[in-house]
């Protein structure tokens, strides 16, 4: 039997393919823009023993929309989901609604089920991952997630509008803030001095489908795109040598829909067991493991594949503080073809690749291999050349500071050496060294490598730059709210759970009402996951929480990296 | 006299004789030469006053959070250079600077590298001993990489301290070779007798250094090549027009070779004479020993020689002397290009027959070397184009 999350994601899928037919008429290639709301209502089932009756709500706004046919609508999706036990209902326009700072419209979907408490939880967490990674490569659609379980809510809002992207070629566009995809690291008090990744794509191949799937009437061709980065950027760690420690790929099919659903058995993904199907790892001195981390509970972009480097003994003893590098891997299918493409035909092509993803691969296994390799060398070279360079720079640098310390202490000249020590505030000239090491690091760690460009504009269209441009300085400041003030973050939430469980209770419990979002996202949806919505009220909180962050350092200073 | 003459009459030296006295009238209306022009040498204390005068400011740009950088004049650019007559080639008072910064990836090396080369002359100074440029480079060769690195350092921190190579403690390797009528001291009081024969002195190592130059020549004559040094060599030139010294840097010369051709003139006022192959590039040889080199610029002063001329072999004596055209060589591109470089520098302006004599070989478009005069004896050059030469003022 399918659950909530099943439906939940066929139903956004279905929208947003017709969405991407319905506008590619008028702007073939513009980003989607819009905003959705999906609530889940659950309250204590009066019929069965530790039960939830479960009312999921999805509801949109905007006038595109308007070309859907309701029961054509429902007849296809009662379809996709003939497992599905729930109803489902489309909440007409005369239906009560309220109007609140969603901006939810009467459109409306409504179906019932009843899940055990787990499943709930479950299904909660694959439709967070699913809106999360819908909205990586759809930078203006937006999602409200409201899930309230016997009265206790909790709210979150996806969405990725200010953050910078990389546009692709299909009307999606990737994005590119770190943050997304590996947690910060542990040193607490290293700025992120470059918050994206920096991706590099490959060539687009043409994928052949298997003789016994030809005959399933499709009038175009499907492409492989890959593209490929390290996260965090090579300059986030300017001063310690990096180790990649796992790669992460995410497989994205046309419309930029994600193709596998988080946490289900992927009989799709079998090819990727064999971590060196499509990439030689030798090359590179790796060798791959599957990761089995299963988690679905996490904050950070779930990928669809993930492996690990398997270390030697010899490894484990270095870089033990180290958290390594995450090498990401974006693979996007996409469907091309001379015609107008019809949404159902858009729909088989999905359902294809969802079921057959593996065996699509397989048949064009050498050209596949081939762009993704090549898209791995690139990535991977500015890794090299990154960790070429900063081994360059430290031996440089060792190289001044021996030199100076050299004059200074051979110097018979008081005035000189009592200059030079005053001057950096050193007792002796043990410690002018040290701190004369430290300030060199401390000083060239902002320099600027010429292949992190992170002050230009990443593949962005130039119409799209000027807004994305004076929002970057802004979410550049911020990013530190990432880690260090997670745990203000999560207080954050928690106080707009509160105030929305005050409002609520205050109205008291309502099925019907569950759909009308009427928390707060602003306030209370700031989590560290997908939500960065807007950041420039809370500009001044990040200052102060970068300057007590630094607080603890000034108090105990550490010995040196 | 100080040595026995061998040389010819004293009437062969008459017009010699009369260009040495037009050179020192010149020399009075200019006012001399004042010693010490130029970047002069500084004391053991200047120079570690000065190492850590730059050491101070990086520290208190260390203090302040900026990132150090060096300041460093481009010595290779002829916008930095001005031309004058009586000098050469010297450098712009106020000329364009480059930053050598620590902070970036681009010259933190050589930032590093700077500062490396700096403490090892501290502690030189400090200890009173010298070492080459070949001595430094070995050193740490891995990390300095090639013997130029090093040689441009060095010399950019003698352009930065405004100090001259030798009050660095470093002294350069000397490839140049001397014969003739002449006697020195060497610093360390080895008595040093060039001679008249068929062999040579090496050119020292410390020029500053040497004292009691005695000499009775009547003429210097720089030689290109080593080939031909050694051809006159063997052939006793400098018995036969004694008394004179001959002095080769065998090509590009070294900086000792030209600070002996400096120092001689300088004590002496003799004439000076270039013999170079008539290519492009034996003419630019012959500018760096009159007018100085871009590199150098910056120690003009003590280096030019503005009064040498040009003896031979002159682009106008291939045609003069019938010289076979089987034995000329066609100018090849980078011939052309250097030749229109020369053309254009600003010390040919005041060189018209210079000029003329380039202009010669860029319509020809052939070269020469001085072997060539082989083919019309073997001993014609110093048998007879350089006597004749000599004696008639064949010099431009």
């Amino acid at each position: 039997m399918e659950g909530s999350a099943v439906a939940v994601c066929e139903i956004l899928k279905y929208l947003i393919i017709h969405w991407k037919c319905e506008t590619a008429g008028t702007s073939k290639g513009a980003l989607l823009e819009g905003q959705l709301v999906i609530s889940m209502e659950a309250l204590n089932s009066k019929h069965q023993e530790n039960t939830l009756h479960c009312v999921t709500t999805i509801a949109s706004a905007g006038s595109i929309y308007g070309g859907l046919v309701l029961k054509k609508f429902l007849k296809e999706i009662q379809s996709l989901l003939p497992g599905f036990s729930a109803k489902l209902n489309w909440t007409s326009e005369e239906a009560s609604y309220s109007q609140d700072i969603s901006g939810v419209t009467p459109f409306q979907m409504i179906f019932e089920v009843d899940e055990k408490p787990r499943t709930l939880m479950t299904d909660s967490l694959v439709i967070k991952n699913f809106l999360h990674k819908i909205v990586m490569v759809h930078p203006k659609i937006k999602f409200n997630f409201s899930v309230k379980v016997n009265g206790v809510l909790s709210v979150e809002v996806f969405g990725t509008k200010n953050e910078p992207t990389l546009n692709l070629s299909n009307g999606i566009a990737l994005v590119i803030s770190c943050r997304h995809y590996v947690s910060k690291p542990k040193f607490a008090t290293a700025e992120l001095l470059c918050s994206r990744i920096h991706p590099v794509l490959g060539h687009p191949v043409m994928l052949f489908i298997p003789d016994d799937m030809v005959g399933m009437g499709l009038l175009g061709e499907l492409t492989l795109t890959p593209a490929a980065a390290l996260c965090p950027c090579p300059e986030v760690f300017p001063n310690q040598l990096n180790r990649i420690s796992s790669v992460s790929i995410f497989l994205y099919g046309p419309s930029g829909l994600p193709l596998i659903l988080p946490g289900q058995e992927q009989p799709t993904t079998t090819v990727f067991k064999d971590t060196s199907y499509f990439i030689d790892w030798k090359k590179y001195h790796l060798c791959m493991v599957p990761s089995l981390d299963l988690n679905l509970d996490r904050d950070l972009l779930l990928p669809d594949v993930s492996y690990q480097v398997e270390s030697s003994v010899g490894d484990q003893s270095q870089n033990m503080d180290s958290q390594g590098q995450t090498l990401l891997l974006f693979l996007f299918v996409d469907f091309h073809s001379r015609f107008p493409v019809q949404q159902t035909e858009l729909w088989r092509v999905h359902t294809l690749l969802t079921t057959h993803l593996s065996a699509i691969l397989m048949e064009s296994h050498s050209a596949v291999q081939d762009s993704i390799q090549v898209a791995m060398d690139q990535a991977l070279e500015q890794h090299h050349q990154a960790t070429k360079d900063l081994q360059k720079f430290q031996a440089s640098l060792s190289v001044a500071v021996n030199s100076i310390m050299s004059i200074v202490t051979g110097s018979t000249s008081n005035s000189f050496r009592k200059i030079c020590l005053q001057a950096l505030q050193a007792v002796d000239t043990q410690e002018f060294g040290t701190k004369l090491h430290k300030s060199f690091h401390d000083i060239t760690r902002h320099r600027s490598l010429p292949y992190c460009s992170c002050e230009t504009k990443q593949q962005l269209l130039p119409e799209e730059n000027a807004e994305e441009n004076t929002e970057d300085v802004q979410e550049n400041s911020l990013e530190l709210l990432a880690g260090t003030s997670g745990q203000v973050e999560n207080k954050r939430l928690q106080q707009g759970l509160e105030e929305t469980r005050a409002f609520l209770s205050a109205r008291g419990p309502s099925q019907s009402e569950a759909a009308a979002c009427r928390t707060k996202p602003t306030a209370a949806s700031l989590t560290p996951s997908g939500s960065r919505a807007s950041p420039g009220g809370d500009l001044e909180d990040s200052l102060w929480q970068r300057e007590v962050s630094n607080l603890s350092e000034w108090l105990n200073p550490g010995p040196e990296p | 006299m100080a040595f026995a003459p061998m040389g010819p009459e004293a009437s062969f030296f008459e017009v010699l004789d009369q260009h040495r006295a037009s050179l020192l009238a010149a020399l009075r209306r200019g006012g001399g030469e004042p010693a010490g022009r130029g970047t002069r040498l500084a004391s053991s204390s200047e120079v570690l006053g000065s190492i850590e005068s730059v050491i101070q400011g990086i520290i208190t740009s260390v203090a302040r959070n900026e990132a150090p950088a060096f300041t460093i004049d481009n010595r290779s650019s002829w916008e930095n250079i001005k031309f004058e007559d009586s000098v050469g080639l010297q450098m712009a008072s106020h000329c364009t600077t480059r930053k050598i910064k620590s902070d970036s990836l681009k010259s933190v090396k050589k930032f590093a590298l700077i500062l490396k080369i700096l403490s090892m002359i501290y502690k030189l100074v400090q200890s009173n001993t010298y070492a080459t440029k070949r001595d430094i480079y070995y050193t740490d060769s891995q990390l300095f990489g090639n013997q130029t690195v090093v040689d441009n350092i060095i010399n950019d921190i003698s352009c930065m301290l405004k100090m001259p190579r030798i009050s660095l403690h470093i002294l350069s390797t000397s490839k140049g070779l001397i014969a003739g009528n002449l006697r020195y001291l060497e610093e360390d009081g080895t008595r040093v007798h060039c001679t008249c024969g068929s062999t040579a002195v090496a050119v020292p190592s410390n020029i500053q250094g040497i004292r009691n130059l005695i000499t009775d020549a009547k003429f210097l004559l720089i030689v290109e090549k080593d080939a031909t040094f050694q051809r006159l060599l063997d052939d006793s030139f400098c018995n036969r027009m004694s008394p004179c010294i001959m002095v080769t840097g065998k090509g590009v010369p070294d900086l000792n070779t030209r600070l002996l051709v400096k120092k001689l003139w300088d004590t002496f006022h003799i004439p000076v004479f270039a013999l170079v192959d008539a290519d492009p590039h034996g003419i630019e040889i012959m500018c760096i020993y009159k007018y100085g080199s871009l590199a150098m610029s910056f120690e003009a002063h003590n280096l030019t020689v503005p009064a040498i001329r040009w003896l031979g072999l002159l682009p106008s004596d291939i045609k003069r002397l019938n010289i076979p055209r089987d034995t000329l060589i066609p100018l090849t591109k980078q011939d052309q290009m250097k030749l229109e470089s020369v053309l254009k520098r600003p010390y040919v302006t005041c060189q018209p027959f210079w000029r003329k004599e380039m202009e010669i070989m860029a319509d020809s478009k052939l070269k020469a070397e001085i072997q060539a005069l082989t083919f019309l004896s073997s001993d014609y050059l110093s048998r007879v184009y350089l006597p004749n030469k000599l004696k008639f003022g064949g010099w431009i």
